[in-house]
């Protein structure tokens, strides 16, 4: 009776052990896994941390170090494998991301902004220049007293600076040149660009070209060219001479300034190409200090007027060479009067010792003289046709009605013509006031009309 | 009368004279006359020295004249006329002598004109 009784028990206590055992088993694996998992997790979480510290404690820093222009890059995750692709990947690249626009944008508005204000300010600064230079001028015709005058073209040669600098910022700033002007020859262009640069006197024009810029393009090129002819003066020697040549193509003219000073490296040429681009905007915010607008300048004009600026070549003095291209679009013929002519027709005996005649005393007696072009500034031209110069006067109406006089005169003794001149001046001056009381309205050409008509009648 | 586009020329004067602004030779007023001399070459010469010479080789014209072709001032024309004097480009004579008490109504309403003008 006990010995079943004994068996059954102890098959009761294997089976209750293999159960047991195989509980264990189970459970042993069962946290075997959790405890994977668990580490897993924790290995993820401690990526995070470390990914999310090294986002904030050097990725954005350097963003911004490299958004704020410096010469830095982003670097990677640290744990770049294992993020790409998952959520958590995407979203730190996002954060990334809204930082960059945020600053780019915070960045536009303060350029945007700092341009307006400086820009408004730069217009009065400019109309004052401007002003300026209309009294200057004015004293300097008033004045005829050589030590005034030095003092005047020293203020003026000051405020034509002024004026470019004024009127530089304002291009960079987005603004307008400003200022119309009527087409005109290109070695004034040249020249005028030479007057409002510091050191104009060491510039040299040392070719001619019979050309004009047409009147749109004469201020952005004149103000390119003193930005450039400033950059050549500026780094050469003082003792050195800075070249100005011209080169006639067959799409447009190229003008060539070439110093002896230091040449350009790699980089700065870089710089200065893209600048010369035009094509991005420029950051009135990083010009630097001191400001370096005349690339910058260059570019934004040329961009917007069609013509081109290098200063990619090698000057034959060692220096740089700048060129500037203005193609055929921006060209056009020398205006009508600046075309040189004698004043009077040549006399019979030119070449006499002047004074041979005694002057007549009769002189003031009117003369029939031609009197038909004014100039300009509405100033009376005496402007005899003669076989020699046919039909120089830029009005044939003028040169037919001299014709007559002119064998009359040609024949009369130097001095008689002079005070016939005189006497034509005078009359000139009259029928001058007259027509600018009369006609103060009518305009430049109506009252052009009327100077040639009271002239050719009197 | 004149524009203001004249008074806003684009070639200063400081460029004209080259800094200059004291004539090398005092002989100048508004009424002396000067005339080209001879065939001297042009080559070498600014723009509006050039002009100058050319103008006056038809003939005497007045200093104010000159000035009035060129839309300078006279004190400019002066400095230019006075180196083309010294190169041998052109020659001065004074306005006739005996002209000049009975002229000098004439020549006062000149200025005034001249004034007026420029």
């Amino acid at each position: 009776m006990e010995q079943p009784l004994l068996v059954a028990a102890l098959a009761g206590a294997a089976i209750v052990i293999v159960v047991l055992a195989v509980v264990h088993m189970r459970q042993r694996h069962i946290t075997e896994r959790y405890r994977g998992q668990v580490e897993a997790l924790l290995d993820d979480l401690r990526r995070r941390d470390e990914e999310l510290r090294h986002l904030v404690g050097t990725r954005l820093p350097e963003l911004r170090d490299q958004l704020d222009g410096r010469p830095v890059t982003v670097s990677k995750p640290l744990h770049e494998q294992w993020l790409t692709g998952t959520p958590f990947g995407q979203d730190v690249q996002a954060v990334l991301d809204l930082f960059t626009e945020s600053v780019e944008r915070a960045r536009v508005r303060a350029d945007r902004s700092a341009k307006v204000t400086l820009r408004s300010m730069m217009r009065t600064v400019q109309s004052l220049a401007n002003e300026q230079q209309l009294a200057l001028s004015d004293m300097q015709e008033r004045h005829d007293d050589p030590e005034v005058l030095a003092d005047l073209l020293r203020l003026d040669h000051m405020n034509a600076q002024l004026g470019r600098r004024a009127q530089a910022t304002a291009v960079l700033c987005g603004s307008w040149p400003g200022q119309q002007r009527q087409a005109s020859a290109l070695s004034d262009v040249v020249r005028g660009a030479i007057s409002r640069i510091r050191d104009y006197l060491r510039v040299q024009i040392s070719s001619e070209v019979n050309v004009a810029v047409v009147s749109r393009a004469v201020e952005p090129v004149v103000l390119v060219l003193a930005e450039l002819l400033d950059n050549a003066t500026r780094h050469s020697q003082p003792n050195t001479k800075v070249d100005v040549n011209f080169q006639m193509a067959h799409n447009g003219v190229a003008i060539m300034i070439d110093d002896a000073g230091v040449a350009m490296n790699g980089e700065e040429i870089q710089r200065a190409t893209r600048l010369l681009n035009g094509r991005e905007s420029v950051d009135i915010n990083r010009i630097g200090d001191p400001p370096q607008v005349g690339f910058a300048v260059a570019g934004v004009l040329s961009a917007r007027y069609g013509f081109t600026v290098s200063v990619d070549t090698r000057s034959p003095y060692g220096g740089v060479r700048a060129v500037v291209f203005l193609p055929n679009a921006l060209l056009t013929a020398v205006p009508t009067n600046e075309q040189e002519g004698p004043a009077v027709s040549p006399e019979p005996d030119a070449s006499s010792a002047p004074g041979a005649a005694a002057p007549d005393p009769s002189a003031g007696q009117q003369e029939p003289a031609a009197v038909g072009a004014t100039t300009a500034g509405g100033l009376p031209k005496r402007r005899r046709v003669s076989a020699a110069a046919p039909g120089q006067g830029p009005r044939e109406p003028a040169a037919g009605s001299g014709a007559a006089p002119e064998a009359r005169v040609g024949a009369e003794p130097p001095s008689r013509r002079s005070a016939a001149g005189l006497g034509a001046w005078q009359r000139g001056t009259r029928s001058g006031r007259a027509a600018s009381v009369s006609g103060g309205a009518e305009g430049p050409s109506a009252q052009h009309e009327a100077d040639s008509e009271g002239n050719s009648r009197s | 009368m004149m524009t203001p586009r004249n008074r806003r020329a684009l070639v200063r004067p400081h460029v004209v004279t080259g800094g200059r602004a004291r004539p090398s030779r005092n002989i100048f007023d508004l009424v002396t006359l000067v005339t080209a001399a001879g065939d001297l070459p042009l080559t070498g010469l600014s723009p509006e020295k050039r002009r100058i010479v050319t103008l006056c080789r038809g003939g005497a014209l007045s200093v104010a004249e000159v000035a009035g072709h060129l839309q300078l001032p006279v004190s400019v024309t002066k400095v230019l006329l006075s180196d083309l004097v010294d190169s041998g480009h052109i020659t001065t004579r004074a306005a006739g002598p005996e002209s000049r008490p009975e002229e000098l109504e004439l020549l006062q309403e000149v200025l005034d004109g001249l004034r007026a003008l420029l």
